[in-house]
């Protein structure tokens, strides 16, 4: 995936980023604590923070002089289409959990996801997603249970119901 | 005789033996899944079984733990992803040799080796417990804070390209992991004034971030390729190449149970030192390390799984936790009513010998299980990608989701693994970062309670390192994995006539 004597697309801006990100995280490390101790809760923050501006530099001035670029395209090789698209579809997955709920939301993340990463088949990406739905909701749900945002399913009164179906009433 | 008694105990009472066994075979699945942790399944476990009696209770739990840190190692040779952080060092050669389609015999030497690592651990807990917890005490704040620094950086350099982007990713995880406020002033650090980050970044969320999603983006690159057809014909491993590689594990072996027994270090530091150790006398293997040496998934695998035994010593005797997962056991102990500690060997040296047996059971329940489910199990890998990557996009943001019920963890795990995708493409390991986030508070509380104990002076910190063997060790450890990166020392090496043993550049497996 990477070249050690060349560079790839996108690499010095991604290096710069980091060498950024690390300064504004230096600066906010001193503000902790400053220079008040050795001891201060500051000290860490700064030393590491410290410790990311000298090497995400280094890996910096590095890429900075080797001028000679390898044949990767940014959109091709580092970031294609798909991986746009799966982050994009991910994001919108975490954006509609809590106001949707977590069955709906997931069985449209995986029918929508299988349906794109195939190119086609309606049915086979409706029935993969709600069978690997079904498995995922016995465990986590019902062997782990792990609460997931109900949303706008009633999963509760569903469950309730269901219990009583096999429990016999009460 | 008495000691044998409560030692065979969970083996002759049918409900305990099961419950070892469906312990041990739920945490096998449980460690190879990913998003689900053994430190997660270990504590919702709590939740279920505090009401049981203890021996029931601690048979369920030791048999997933052991079976956890085993399973971990599944998903790390089949996919890369390892299922939990003691089976990072496992991904290095393990899915390199999935990838050639000996995934079956890769499974089959870990299973195997995991159950010589198991067992001598155990054997080791049993004999020199209090050898071991005697030496642990002796230990000052400045040996723990060396020790933090010497695991960060040897999976810096452990890992390949170049020791400085290790160190970058390295420091970034120590970074992450003060997030919140300090534990022992409550000042805040790194939260821009947001209140949700009072709490730090929860550690499963960067975990999950790092190694789920960005692995997953990442395999989207191959999604068309069909899997690698995995050969599994041959799942045991034969006798003779069991006994080629036993004199490796059983060094390997030691490693994991001292590492496992010191307080703060557990299977991954083990792992990772081990694979080093692997590495560096190892002089001729019969494939390069990274690109599926054997000696490679040997070396991690003992090493985890002997430091299970390792760090029950210093949990059961010292009340010192080793990892996450034995910080979660102190807990149920203590909601049973027992006292981890020094004072348990005295007044209840039945549990010590109890919990001994349980693991020794677990450890044999587990290489039934991981010699036969095998079949099963690869068939995750003969899942067309297109459905698999989605599924583990789900799992992922429903593991991170469960440990605090937090939609706040799930956007945590999708930025990391966003950057972790980028980092990656760019030649940055992981590995380190995970390591930084969980020893950034070990690393944090020992400097600070080692420079208070010499009364804030570094010179007095150094004469402290300069005079006790211990510390000066540790001290000229760390110095010399920077030596070993200068040029100086590259040139040195090559006068004396000796060949780098590093292979791992640009292999495919080192982006774990």
């Amino acid at each position: 995936m990477h070249d050690k004597r060349h560079r790839s697309a996108g690499e010095i801006a991604f290096n710069a980023v980091l060498f950024i990100v690390s300064l504004v995280l230096l600066w906010s490390a001193y503000a902790i604590a400053g220079f008040e101790s050795l001891s201060s809760p500051g000290a860490l923050p700064m030393a590491v923070a410290l410790a990311m501006v000298v090497s995400s530099g280094l890996v910096l001035l590095d890429g900075w002089r080797h001028t000679q670029r390898d044949q990767t395209g940014f959109l091709k090789d580092i970031l294609p289409p798909a991986v746009i698209v799966m982050m994009l579809f991910i994001a919108g997955y975490a954006l509609l959990l809590v106001p949707l709920g977590f069955l709906p939301t997931s069985l449209l993340f995986l029918t929508l996801s299988i349906l794109y990463l195939r190119r086609g088949g309606l049915i086979f990406a409706l029935g993969v997603s709600a069978f690997a739905l079904l498995l995922v909701y016995i465990v986590f749900r019902l062997i782990f249970t792990v609460l997931m945002p109900s949303g706008i399913v009633p999963e509760a009164e569903m469950l309730a119901a269901f219990g009583q179906l096999f429990g016999g009433a009460r | 005789m008495e000691a044998l008694g409560y030692f065979l105990t969970p083996w002759l009472d049918p409900k305990l033996l099961f419950l070892v066994a469906a312990g041990t075979f739920a945490g096998v699945y449980v460690g190879a899944i990913p998003g689900l942790s053994v430190t997660m399944a270990v504590s919702i476990l709590i939740g279920f079984t505090f009401t049981w009696d203890v021996y029931p209770a601690l048979c369920l739990m030791v048999g997933i733990f052991m079976g956890g840190v085993y399973g971990g190692s599944r998903t790390a040779i089949l996919l890369n992803i390892p299922g939990a952080p003691s089976a990072i060092a496992t991904a290095l050669d393990g899915y390199p040799l999935a990838q050639k389609g000996l995934a079956g015999e890769a499974i089959g030497i870990s299973t195997v080796m995991s159950f010589v690592g198991g067992l001598i651990g155990i054997i080791v807990l049993a004999v020199a417990a209090p050898a071991v917890s005697d030496f642990a005490l002796t230990f000052q704040p400045r040996d723990f804070m060396l020790l933090a620094i010497l695991g960060i950086l040897l999976v810096g350099s452990l890992s390949g390209e170049s020791l400085v982007k290790g160190i970058f990713a390295g420091a970034l995880g120590l970074l992450i992991g003060t997030v919140g406020m300090d534990p022992l002033t409550a000042e805040e650090r790194f939260t821009f004034g947001f209140t949700q980050l009072w709490g730090g970044i929860s550690f499963i969320a960067v975990m999950i971030g790092m190694f789920g999603v960005s692995e997953a983006l990442a395999q989207l690159h191959h999604v068309d390729k069909t899997a690698v057809k995995q050969t599994i014909s041959r799942i045991v491993p034969t006798w003779s190449s069991i006994l080629k590689y036993l004199p490796l594990s059983l060094q390997t072996s030691s490693i994991g149970v001292i590492i496992g027994a010191l307080p703060g270090t557990g299977g991954d530091i083990a792992a990772l030192m081990a694979y080093d150790h692997a590495k560096r006398v190892t002089k001729n293997p019969e494939v390069p390390f990274g690109q599926g040496a054997r000696e490679g998934l040997v070396a991690p695998e003992t090493a985890n799984n002997a430091a299970v035994g390792g760090a029950f010593i210093p949990m059961l005797t010292l009340g010192i936790p080793g990892d996450a997962v034995t910080a979660i056991m102190i807990g149920a102990l203590y909601i049973h009513g027992l006292n981890p500690g020094p004072m348990l060997m005295i007044d209840q040296p039945q549990m010590f010998w109890f919990i001994t047996g349980a693991l020794v059971l677990a450890n044999i329940f587990m290489l039934i299980f991981g010699l036969t489910g095998i079949r099963i199990f690869t068939r995750i890998v003969e899942m067309p990608r297109t459905v698999l990557l989605p599924l583990i996009l789900l799992l992922s943001i429903v593991g991170a989701y469960a440990v605090n019920n937090a939609i706040t963890d799930v956007y945590w795990m999708l930025a990391f693994g966003v950057l972790g995708y980028f980092m990656k493409s760019y030649g940055y390991q992981l590995g380190p970062v995970i390591l930084g986030v969980i020893l950034s508070r070990l690393l944090d509380e020992n400097w600070r309670r080692a420079i208070i104990s010499e009364q804030g002076s570094v010179a007095g910190l150094f004469r402290g390192i300069a005079t006790s063997p211990l510390s000066l060790v540790l001290a000229a450890m760390v110095v010399m994995i920077f030596v070993s990166q200068t040029p100086v020392w590259r040139r040195f090496r090559r006068k004396i006539g000796l060949e780098r043993i590093e292979h791992d550049q640009d292999a495919p497996g080192s982006g774990a």
